[in-house]
């Protein structure tokens, strides 16, 4: 098979899965409980907003009801909801109306840029100390390290937030590590929010509070960050740069609980991986040949075993995602999983819906690239 | 009918395979045992799992303070404590407790000696409809009137001979007409509340306690039971499913084993904690697992006949040429056509417009159900019975002796098998939890917010033992004895039970008790969300979130549970990893 | 009902899919039986040989329907085995597997393997089945006290004779052996034919007898039919195949039996070329192509199917060389697989 064939077929492969999963958010928004058009009038519901033909009030309620069509039946609702779904219209919230996608398009970033930065912690991390588990193998170091990898893994990650926050930035009454090593008052690092505490979100939503067209990003948005805007801002600082420090230092404390805790598993991979390949004839024959351990490990056989690894990016940036929920919510930062969270304390299905559907997004995708990736650096796969 | 000396022979024999048997896997679990204990980590996993176990089983015995349960059921309650709030470990306030007592004569519930006691605590007194405790009163520290005011210590004294009551002097009810109650604040001590196990004089908060007074350390206690429960339930009820979808798919291939992945694929395709939101989301209104009686009885025929159907497909060599012509013949040829139909009516929604009791106008006792599922198993029986006269042509004496034979009531010991070990464990289950008359058949009364998170968690688990055991069935069904099995014409159930799964479940059981330490993780997660146990729970995700408010100030509150969380996963994690070790080929000679 | 032959095959094709794309729209198959016709008489052993992939254990299995056939019927004693009640096929037809030890599940003990046949089919249970699988085990020259291990415990050739013993649990008439002794070293294979031919005699059993070793089918076969790539070439009484092979391929099958003398042994293998794949195979005269035949392309427009040469001597025709002429007809491939036709045959094996 030919790699465009290959790609074509993967692509197609997708199509049943997005479909799998929008009937499933679809179904999930079916089962939620609560009345959708209730929601949103409150305690407006039984005001009459006007008449129909035959004379008969209509409440704000049936209004609703009617606006959003939920007396349809399910088939219709369905056709509705993907044709939307596909012309990008993911509903809105029921609480203040802002738009499900407008929502979307300012947490998935925030959540992003998390997952990307605690991958760029625990990828170099799990494979460094996973190479020299497996060269080490069944001497203290490994021994050491696999139970650490074990342990990472049974961590919960919030808990382990949490002892971050409290070691490395604390409150007035307990000592973290900080202060008293480096001399710092309140901690090395901050520990809520994206930015510095003056930004504060405001009530109503999850806005982004830098320029209407910025990416999202809070990292990219804060080192293009006009200075008109800068100075619009309730700031003390004077550069932008400053800013993008201030906003870089915020993802310190989040990326590395996140990190570390997905290191544990990248680390046991690693290990496996790298043993098996220095068992194969060819790290043989080239120890054989005289070269030097380092190069052996480091050249011949470190190149090969990472292939598998990076192959379990894409699921990587699944469990990222995961954790990025309950990291999130310990740091308090406004990204997708504290919108989830949200939105079903707040029984917004709107929400929900378009979030699991992005992340489902996301997570295929990333698999997609992996895999044509994979495709490309080896033929193999393509056979099936 | 034989009777019973006839059977002698058969009894012994029984007996003597299952002491085979017995001996076999006695002398298997040696061997995994030799290999098991090698591992220094493997070894200490056992030993976390034991002792949270253990911790869980005598959570009443470790614990020094109980929730208290209401007398009409049994579930678990944690009242709020005000007089204790977030003191640390090892703290006096941690004894201390202000207790209201009414000094108004005329008040019917004055008295002039007045028990100490605390509605926290379980023991053996009950008042009010709680339990209570009675506490000895080692110091009074403090006496204030309802208005604030300190009053003199010695105006109330302890009973000599009684450390648990306080005598009133005649000054403090004397003198009425200022107040009808004092507050008094005293050092207690309570057999039941110091620890055993702890020297004297630590038999204080040894975790502190939080901000609703509690107790940490016999929360943590009670927690590991929660843990506990929904860790094995979950990956009992994961591994079950997961194990039935997954081997039907594996087994018969073909379309099904292509709708099963696709819907697997699905579940893949959204991250697990997400999905499990998604699912408690969807189940937040469920109070109750009911299950209709007409489901009851339609789906597994349903789900029979299309089995059959798939296993004729697949065994009979070319269909429809081996139905006879006869009218039953006919019948049975189209029955993907009745069930078709069926499941047509059944999903619009006609069926369920006519629930059966309205219907036939019958009663919901037990006794109805208990003839609709007898008429049920007849029904099922005479399809499987039809099906094999008609369609597999096959006569019917063998099928008959052999149903006759294995109601062979002279040898018991011929029951002692695994699948009706099974059988009758899950009818009596199914049999308890199910118990109320009502038009549906109730499984689980109490669906609360902890069986929500059970159920989110069984839904997004299954698919990947699904695909686990599919895999694994593939690979095993196509090893050469599956097929020598199938030339003496066993059974697909006997090749799937005897033949595929006992070579089939090995990773299943890594899988198993990775699981348990997994469930346990995103259990807590949820409950840390605000999407799990319900407020006051003694449950660990949920008390880190709880502490949260006061975690700088007050850490022994989340530092406790997380750490109790994190024991118990690696314990369940280094014993999954050691059980790989045991059931992995390249360790078996 | 005893007249004629117990069974008969009547062109029988077995093609496997191969499944390519993911709308499964099949595109090519492995024609892994490809239009052959037998006949197993009573009481007879026919031998069954060719080289690996070639086919014989898909004949086999598809005798014993347990694949189903793509096209042609089997019959057994005047009825086609697919409108015969599958319970009975399996009481009369058995299988012993090519690979013992894989044949049995290694989690259940020989009591259960040996007797499972009996459970299953409910014939009998407890006291009885053990007196039974008993029984059988010592017939087929094992101990009754084997029953209670486990099939790892035991050699090959005790493996296979527990394959041997829940095959003749049912009390078959007729068992398929799918190279039984070719798992095993040669001093045990002459104990387990010995113990064939022996529970042959005194069960009137009949036999088809699948390997690719020539001198061992010849040994215990009545007639052998040479298989290759999917049809059958040569179907003869085994000494007049010895005697008279006619087909270029069973000749060199026969020259690749390693002789005993050592001048007149043969170095080179018995056929050149590739293995030929059954995936799409090539028109006409497969041997022929693999061998790169100059005439090859003749055969290719000619009818192929067998031809009764003299009584009871079948072979597939060579038609790209001068037909009916026996002479000329080894001629092309004297040329191509040097040496290895006729004269090549050692005297102990042209003999008897
Ligand atoms: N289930 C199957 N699916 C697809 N192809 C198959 C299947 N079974 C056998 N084949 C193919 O059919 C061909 C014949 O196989 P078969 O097992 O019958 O050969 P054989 O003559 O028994 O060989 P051997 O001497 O090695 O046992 C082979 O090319 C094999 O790959
Ligand atoms: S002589 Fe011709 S037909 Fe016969 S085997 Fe050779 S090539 Fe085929
Ligand atoms: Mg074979």
């Amino acid at each position: 098979m030919r790699l465009h064939e290959f790609v074509v077929r993967r692509v197609l492969l997708l199509i049943p899965v997005m479909i799998g999963v929008a009937v499933f958010t679809f179904a999930v928004a079916q089962i939620i409980p609560g009345d959708p058009a209730a929601l949103q009038c409150g305690d407006k519901c039984g005001l009459i907003v006007g008449y129909d033909d035959d004379g008969k009030p209509i409440t704000a309620h049936q209004a609703n009801r009617e606006r959003l069509r939920l007396d349809d039946p399910v088939s219709l609702q369905f056709e509705r909801y993907i044709t939307d779904l596909i012309n990008g219209d993911w509903g809105e919230s029921q609480k203040n109306g802002r738009p499900v996608i407008d929502i979307i398009k300012t947490s998935a970033p925030v959540t992003l840029e998390m997952a990307f930065f605690s991958l760029m912690i625990a990828y170099p991390l799990g494979i460094f100390l996973g190479i020299i588990s497996a060269v080490r193998q069944d001497r203290m170091f490994d021994h050491v390290s696999r139970f650490f990898a074990i342990a990472f893994v049974s961590l919960p990650i919030f808990w382990f937030a949490m002892l971050l926050q409290l070691y490395f930035a604390t409150g007035p009454q307990v000592g973290g590590i900080c202060d008293p090593i480096f001399g710092t008052e309140g901690g090395c690092f901050p520990i809520f929010d994206r930015h510095d505490q003056s930004y504060t979100y405001p009530l109503d939503g999850y806005h982004s509070l830098y320029p209407e067209s910025g990416t999202g990003f809070h990292l990219i948005d804060s080192w293009f960050v006009t200075d008109a805007k800068l100075a619009e801002l309730p700031s003390e600082f004077d550069t932008n740069r400053e800013l993008f420090m201030d906003t870089l230092i915020h993802l310190v404390l989040p990326c590395s609980a996140l990190g570390i805790a997905s290191s544990g598993s990248l680390l046991r991979y690693m290990r496996a991986s790298l043993l098996e390949v220095l068992h194969e004839d060819y790290v043989r024959t080239a120890r054989a040949k005289g070269l030097s351990e380092f190069r052996v490990v480091v050249v011949h056989a470190c190149r090969n075993a990472m292939v598998p690894i990076v192959t379990i990016l894409g699921f990587s940036i699944g469990g990222a995602i995961g954790g990025a929920v309950l990291t999130e919510s310990v740091f308090g930062i406004h990204g997708m999983g504290t919108v989830a969270v949200l939105g079903i304390l707040q029984l917004e299905y709107q929400i929900v819906m378009g979030v699991t559907l992005l992340t489902s997004v996301i997570f295929l995708l990333s698999n997609l690239i992996v895999d044509i990736a994979y495709a490309i650096v080896d033929p193999r796969v393509r056979l099936e | 009918m034989r009777d019973w000396e006839e059977g002698r022979k058969d009894r012994e024999e029984s007996q003597k395979r299952l002491l085979e048997s017995l001996s076999m896997s006695i002398s298997n679990l040696g061997r995994g045992w030799k290999i098991y204990r090698r591992s220094l980590l493997a070894m200490l996993g056992l030993l976390m799992v034991l002792s949270v176990s253990m911790v869980a089983i005598f959570a009443d015995e470790i614990a020094v303070q109980h929730p208290y349960r209401n007398l009409t059921d049994t579930e678990d309650k944690w009242s709020n404590n005000p007089d204790q709030q977030e003191s640390p470990p090892f703290s006096e306030e941690c004894s201390l407790r202000e207790q209201k007592i009414t000094t108004n004569p005329s008040s019917p519930l004055f008295s002039e000696t007045v028990v100490a006691e605390s509605v926290n605590k379980v023991s053996g007194s009950i008042a009010y409809g709680y339990y209570t405790d009675v506490l000895s009163i080692t110091e009074i520290i403090k006496i204030e009137n309802d208005r604030g005011y300190d009053q003199d210590i010695s105006l109330i004294t302890i009973d000599p001979d009684n450390s648990s009551l306080f005598v009133l002097s005649p000054d403090l009810y004397g003198n009425s007409s200022h107040y009808t109650g004092v507050w008094v604040t005293y050092l207690y001590e309570n057999e039941d509340m110091s620890h055993w196990w702890l020297p004297e004089g630590y038999d204080t908060c040894i975790f502190g306690t939080n901000k609703e007074g509690h107790d940490v350390f016999s929360k943590v206690v009670y927690g590991a039971r929660v843990s506990l429960t929904i860790g094995i339930t979950v990956a009992t009820l994961t591994v079950t499913i997961g194990t039935i979808v997954g081997s039907i798919s594996g087994y018969y291939g073909g379309r099904i084993d292509e709708v099963i992945m696709r819907i697997c694929d699905v579940f893949f395709a959204i991250p697990g904690l997400i999905l499990a939101m998604a699912f408690v989301a969807a189940m937040r209104s469920v109070s109750s697992l009911t299950f209709p009686v007409w489901l009851g009885i339609l789906l597994p025929v349903l789900m029979l006949a299309y089995f059959l159907n798939s296993h004729l497909s697949t065994t009979v060599l070319s269909g429809d040429e081996r139905v006879s012509d006869q009218a039953m013949g006919m019948l049975m040829g189209n029955r993907s056509l009745l069930v078709g139909l069926l499941a047509f009516l059944f999903f619009v929604g006609w069926l369920p417009a006519f629930a059966w009791p309205d219907f036939f106008g019958v009663s919901h006792s037990r006794g109805w159900r208990l003839i609709s599922s007898l008429v049920v198993i007849v029904l099922l029986v005479g399809i499987i019975l039809a099906d094999r006269r008609f369609v597999q042509k096959n006569s019917l004496d063998g099928a008959l002796t052999r149903i006759g034979s294995s109601f062979d009531w002279t040898n018991p010991w011929r029951y002692l098998n695994f699948r009706t070990v099974v059988v009758f464990l899950s009818m009596a289950i199914l049999f308890k939890l199910s118990g109320n008359e009502g038009p549906e058949i109730v499984l689980i009364k109490d669906f609360d917010k902890l069986w929500q998170v059970q159920f989110a968690l069984i839904f997004t688990g299954w698919p990947g033992y699904a695909r686990l055991i599919r895999g694994q069935v593939l690979y095993v069904k196509e090893m050469a004895f599956v097929e020598a099995a199938k030339s003496v014409g066993a059974p697909p159930s006997r090749i799937m039970f005897r033949h595929i799964l006992p070579n089939a479940w090995a990773p299943l059981l890594v899988a198993f008790t990775l699981d348990i330490g997994g469930t346990i993780l995103s259990a807590s997660g949820l409950s840390f969300l605000g999407l799990g146990a319900a407020p006051y729970t003694a449950e660990w995700g949920l008390m880190i979130s709880e502490s949260r408010v006061a975690f700088q100030r007050a850490p022994h509150m989340m530092l406790y549970p997380g750490l109790a969380i994190a024991v118990t996963v690696l314990g369940f994690n280094l014993l999954g990893d050691g059980i790989r070790d045991v059931v992995d080929p390249k360790n078996r000679r | 009902m005893s007249e004629g032959p117990l069974i008969e095959i009547r062109g029988m094709r077995k093609w496997f899919p191969i499944k390519q794309g993911m709308m499964s729209s099949v595109r090519s198959y492995v024609r892994a039986v490809d239009g052959v016709d037998l006949e197993i008489n009573r009481g007879e052993t026919l031998g069954v040989v060719g080289e690996s992939g070639c086919g014989k254990t898909t004949l086999g299995r598809v005798l014993m329907g347990l694949i189903p056939i793509t096209e042609g019927s089997v019959i057994y004693s005047g009825s086609d085995i697919r409108e015969i009640p599958n319970k009975e096929i399996r009481r009369k037809m058995q299988i012993v597997f090519q690979d013992p030890g894989g044949s049995m599940n290694p989690r259940i003990s020989v009591r259960s393997i040996v007797g499972e046949p009996l459970q299953v089919n409910g014939i009998c249970e407890g006291v009885e089945l053990t007196r039974k699988v008993e029984e059988l085990l010592e017939s087929v020259g094992l101990k009754a006290e084997h029953m209670t291990r486990y099939p790892h415990e035991f050699s090959g050739g005790q493996k296979q004779r527990i394959a041997l013993a829940r095959a003749l649990s049912l009390d078959p008439e007729f068992i398929l052996l799918d190279e039984p002794t070719s798992a095993l070293d040669v001093s045990v294979q002459a104990q387990v034919l010995n113990l064939l031919e022996k529970i042959q005699k005194e069960r009137g059993l009949t036999f088809v007898f699948i390997s690719h070793d020539l001198a061992v089918v010849r040994h215990i076969s009545d007639r052998i039919a040479v298989m290759y790539l999917g049809k059958v070439v040569e179907l003869a009484d085994s000494d007049e195949i010895y005697r008279n092979p006619l087909h270029a391929y069973t000749k060199a099958l026969i020259s690749a039996i390693p002789s005993p003398d050592p001048d007149a042994r043969s170095d080179q293998p018995p056929v050149e070329g590739d293995v030929p794949s059954p995936v799409d195979p090539p028109p006409g005269c497969a041997f022929g192509h693999r061998l790169h035949h100059p005439d090859w392309e003749k055969s290719t427009k000619m009818d192929l199917s067998l031809r009764e040469v003299s009584p009871g001597h079948w072979v597939q025709p060579c038609p790209c060389c001068t037909d009916e002429n026996d002479e000329s007809r080894d001629a092309p491939h004297e040329q191509v697989a040097d040496g290895n036709a006729s004269e090549d045959v050692p005297d102990w094996a042209r003999g008897e």
